[in-house]
């Protein structure tokens, strides 16, 4: 079983809040999808296969051209200043 | 006279060619089936009814005044509600992105609209692209057109609904691990996931990037390539997109040699093992033979593509802490982690079970055990599968290792939910194209055929199918709506 | 004398992109308004796609070649996971070398001097954040953090060494040193804000390595250092243990301080950026850009002292100030005379420049160009005008901006080879040192007193070797 600590600390990490009901269910839903993925350990490990499918040449990387886009409004909350407004940091 | 809401993509241009009706009749028509059939499908989030008539009227203008008009002018096109359309809302179906409403097209929609197509709305999924029923969608669950009590399959379940139900003639949808031709083998309409690379993703919001494409959905293989072509390229605007050759609709039909994955008929239902076998017949008829094969570490593949998966979505889903776009939800007093952790807590159910498997594979102790696995499985089946392909032209299979299926049966086991994507992680774990084709019906319920092939190998796939398609003849609109 | 491991991880931003690491807005985000420099791919728009700059990697590569690292053939991108509203994407786009090689600078050697060499563990590329510019909100907002994602997106190069200074002044040298390269390849203006950050770890006696971060200029990391030691030390007189930690620097205080715990608990779940595949830069890249890259500080001191035969002394003041160097440089094109023309602009070109600047980039709002250097050293070669006057001229041309022939023909600054001028100066100065006068006819040490007095008398214009010849013979009358 994944432990309610275990799940909280997931939980954490990964910015979540989990409802009652979740933190029920969870614990025994994960461990079940964990137990499904372990098969990957009987794998045998072959070092000499790379792991990489797509390789991009350098040739073919952006030019250092500035493209500057029209005025939009990409954020919401943004004051007059044009700051975005954030909740507090401390 | 077919009505215009049955008519193929190709009808719909040449009829507005040959001024037998207007966009304006079509677009009309098309509302008014949606009308009608949209209540008990749900396939839509958004509809943009205002746009398509205005959409309708110019090209009408432009028929008139004699202009050129694009490949696919007047045809009505639904997107897939993960796809960015500039000023149209894009929800991925999640109470996150209630109010998020882009502020660019995706390279795919720009490309669309370039080609005279008329976007009419975005179409219902799995929240995030994650499931395989639409039940995750944080809307209500799409219903499958041929049985309304039964999922349409998904995560693109709105997107085959939609075009099965006749409420777009096309769709675009999005396939990470089956997305596209899961509800395409459920709503027994055609669908496509490229080569990885083929279609730019740009714009696609990001599930599990190295996994996923964007393809279309249709009624038939003729609208599929004109599609396919048009959303094809190099995008500059996509590191991961590649050049490739545009398809053609075969003349004539050359040898190709099938293997039939022995894996995939033997873990299906007994149903669907015998319309495997049936096109297996119909491959004969068209002069193409068929023998069965094996692939040897397709029994990792399916825990291998979780785990990938997972892993890329906890960090893609990260963004999504409300500060620059998402839903209402004031700032209030709270310090920003614990904002974001109450911000987050409006994920579903199914999005936060991946995201903390991901956060759980990614974690300092586990990176090796799972994802450098998993990422060792995905180069394994891609060689071993190259190494197929060398002998076969195609690798065929069920798309689905069972019928579609009804609401509820799965949604509280997530392994026995996940295990419907058995047959389908394969393509998107090595990168290949794989189409699904409606083969046939049990009980009314449709049944898909899978065919794989090399990557950028879907010439090989449109002339199978196309072949297929002519022999093998399925009803094309169900009746129970 | 307690021993003492630093190490060093530096960012340095390249001030010199046009554009940012992933995307087309600015590099050059200082003095916009906030978040007008940004656009889908900065701010993590659902569904963007970071693009890379082929010149950030060119950059990089040349910070690696000159910090003496291996550059792999093909190099890669990961993620680097973490919540932070500064953020855009909550997780950065950077390099990682636990699971194989992937960033472009690795194993380097540095020479920092005859004796010392700082080995650098990793060079990579990695993106900057966004900036918190109130982190409790501004004038008329309470309780809010207010964003500006102007940054965000800029291209970083990281830095890290091994922890292989043994003391704050070996720091300071091998930072100095590290500005003249960036400044030299043209990666950096480390002059600007913000544009050179660095994160210190120092451990005493073998003890628990400490962390400090948050110093944000060169300047202050030898203060953090030196508070550092200080601080340690008198934990271990107390005989306490160090703990493994991350600490702050406060550059008002001008004190380290510990971190809450909770930051330091980071698990940044790397794995390889999926959106950008592996590049490969093929084997003749570095030899290529090795062909191409700008001159080093250390060639072209060497090149300074072999080709102009420069002092070491010289050559060290004009390669420290890349700016003087390349002034320098711009006036030997208008007139070849690298000893005069260097030894001018080392002197007396410098004093007036440290009187009269603030530092940053001052030789472009100078009133003095090449041309003037050139045209002044042209004068005293020809015999025009004396070393003394072209120090006047110096003086006046630096404020009006004159070339240095119409302030001579204007104020009758030409020397004087006039004997018979001359002579009247040195009859009068006879007259009025008397005392010197028979001193000198002693002493011959004396006599310089005499030309001096004979040179201010003309007022610095007379040819002081016809004026000693002329003193010399007056006293041996």
């Amino acid at each position: 079983m994944i432990s309610k600590e275990e799940l909280e600390h997931l939980a954490q990490i990964s910015r979540i809040n989990l409802t009652d009901h979740e933190l029920q269910k969870f614990p025994t839903q994960l461990e079940k999808t964990i137990e499904y993925i372990d098969i990957l350990e009987q794998l045998a490990s072959d070092d000499s296969v790379t792991l990489d499918l797509q390789e991009l040449k350098f040739e073919e990387l952006r030019k250092d051209e500035i493209k500057v886009s029209d005025e939009k409004q990409l954020c919401k909350n943004i004051t007059e200043d044009g700051f975005l407004r954030g909740p507090k940091m401390k | 006279m077919t009505r215009l809401d049955e008519l193929l993509a190709y009808e719909v241009v040449e009829g507005l060619t040959e001024g037998q009706f207007t966009a304006e009749d079509y677009v009309t028509t098309i509302l008014k089936r949606i009308e009608k059939v949209e209540p008990k499908v749900h396939s839509f989030i958004t509809l943009d009814t205002d746009g398509a008539l205005s959409s309708a009227k110019i090209i009408d203008k432009k028929l008139k005044e004699k202009e050129a008009i694009g490949q696919l002018a007047g045809v009505i096109v639904g997107i897939k509600d993960n796809i960015s359309t500039q000023g149209i809302r894009t929800t991925c179906a999640s109470k996150i992105l209630e109010n998020y409403v882009p502020t660019y097209d995706a390279t795919v929609i720009k490309s669309l609209k370039e080609s005279g197509a008329i976007l009419l709305g975005k179409l219902n999924l799995d929240e995030f692209g994650m499931g395989s029923t639409t039940e995750y969608s944080r809307y209500q669950p799409t219903r499958n057109p041929w049985n309304l009590d039964c999922v349409p399959g998904g995560s693109s379940g709105g997107s085959g609904a939609a075009v099965a139900a006749g409420e777009c003639t096309i769709a675009l949808g999005s396939d990470t691990g089956g997305s596209i031709r899961c509800p395409s083998s459920f709503c027994s309409v055609i669908g496509l996931k490229p080569t990885y690379g083929r279609v730019s993703r740009y714009g696609l919001i990001s599930y599990a990037n190295s996994l996923e494409q964007i393809g279309p959905i249709c009624r038939s293989v003729r609208d599929l390539v004109i599609m396919l072509n048009i959303i094809s390229g190099k995008d500059t605007f996509d590191n991961t997109s590649m050049p490739s050759n545009p398809i053609s609709i075969p003349k004539r039909l050359n040898k190709l040699n099938v293997g039939i994955i022995k894996e995939l008929i033997t873990g299906s239902d007994q149903e669907v093992t015998k319309s495997v076998y049936f096109a297996s017949e119909k491959f004969k008829e068209i002069g193409c033979p068929c023998e069965e094969v094996s692939i040897k570490n397709l029994h990792y593949a399916l825990p291998s593509y979780y785990t990938l998966a997972s892993a890329e979505a906890s960090s893609n889903l990260a963004r999504y802490d409300n500060l620059r776009y998402g839903f209402d939800y004031s700032i209030g007093e709270y310090k920003w982690d614990t904002y974001f952790s109450n911000v987050r807590e409006n994920f579903g159910e199914e999005v936060k079970r991946r995201i903390l498997i991901g956060s759980y594979v990614l974690s300092s102790g586990y990176y090796g055990k799972y994802y450098l696995k998993a990422r060792r499985l995905r180069s394994l089946l891609r060689l071993e599968l190259l190494e197929l392909f060398k002998k076969y032209d195609l690798l065929i299979g069920p798309t689905m290792p069972i019928l579609p299926f009804k609401f509820g049966e799965k949604i509280d086991d997530p392994i026995k939910m996940y295990l419907v994507d058995i047959n389908t992680v394969i393509a998107n774990l090595a990168g290949i194209p794989a189409i699904s084709l409606p083969i046939g019906f049990s009980n009314g319920l449709p049944i898909g055929l899978q065919l794989m092939a090399a990557p950028f190998g879907e010439q090989k796939l449109i002339d199978a199918s196309y072949e297929l398609e002519k022999i093998i003849n399925i009803p094309r609109r169900p009746n129970s709506i | 004398m307690s021993m003492v491991m630093i190490g060093l991880e530096i960012h340095a931003q390249i001030t010199a992109l046009n554009s940012k690491l992933f995307c087309s807005c600015r590099g050059n985000y200082r003095d916009l308004r906030p978040n007008s420099n940004i656009c889908e791919i900065c701010c993590g728009l659902p569904g963007s796609l970071p693009i890379i700059n082929q010149k950030a990697i060119e950059y990089s590569t040349m910070m690696s070649i000159a910090l003496g690292c291996k550059v792999p053939d093909k190099i890669m991108f990961y993620r680097k996971n973490y919540f932070y509203p500064d953020l855009p994407k909550n997780f950065q786009i950077t390099q990682y070398n636990v699971y194989g090689i992937s960033s472009i600078g690795i194993e380097g050697k540095y020479e920092l001097d005859e004796v010392k060499q700082i080995r650098i563990s990793r060079i990579q590329l990695e993106e900057d954040p966004g900036r918190i510019a109130y982190s409790e909100g501004g004038m008329n907002v309470r309780n809010t953090a207010l964003i500006d994602y102007n940054r965000a997106g800029v291209a970083l190069i990281e830095i890290v060494t091994e922890p292989d200074f043994t003391g704050p002044k070996e720091v300071r040298h091998f930072l100095n040193k590290l500005s003249l390269t960036l400044e030299h390849l043209d990666v950096c203006d480390t002059l600007l804000e913000g544009s050179v950050r660095c994160d210190v770890n120092v451990s005493m006696n073998g003890g628990n390595k400490v962390e400090i971060k948050n110093i944000n200029s060169f300047k202050e990391v030898e203060k953090a250092i030196n508070y550092e030691i200080t601080r340690q030390s008198n934990v271990y007189g107390r005989n306490l243990k160090i703990e493994h930690e991350t600490r702050h620097w406060d550059d008002k205080k001008k004190i380290t301080f510990k971190a809450r715990s909770k930051e330091e608990e980071h698990d940044y779940r790397y794995f390889p950026e999926p959106d950008i595949p592996v590049i490969v830069l093929g084997s003749n890249f570095v030899a290529n850009l090795k062909q191409r890259m700008p001159e080093l500080p250390n060639e072209r001191f060497e090149r300074f002292r072999l080709k102009y035969q420069l002092s070491d002394h010289t050559s060290n003041i004009l390669i420290n100030d890349k700016k003087l160097a390349d002034f320098f440089e711009s006036t030997l094109k208008l007139h070849f005379s690298p000893v005069e023309i260097a030894n001018i602009l080392v002197t007396e070109f410098k004093s007036l420049i440290e009187d009269d600047t603030e530092g940053r980039d001052y030789l472009k709002n100078l009133k003095v160009k090449p041309e003037h250097i050139a045209e002044l050293v042209k004068l005293i070669e020809g015999n025009k005008i004396s070393r003394t006057t072209a120090k006047d001229i110096l003086v006046k041309i630096f404020e009006s901006g004159e070339l240095p022939t119409e302030v001579v023909n204007s104020s009758n600054s030409f020397k004087i080879t006039d004997e018979k001028t001359i002579m009247d100066a040195v009859h009068s100065v006879f007259d009025n040192e008397k005392s010197a006068v028979e001193d000198a006819k002693k002493n011959r040490e004396a006599i310089n007193f005499l030309l001096g007095k004979v040179m201010k008398f003309t007022n610095g214009r007379a040819d002081a070797k016809i004026a000693m010849r002329l003193i010399n013979s007056k006293l041996n009358e």
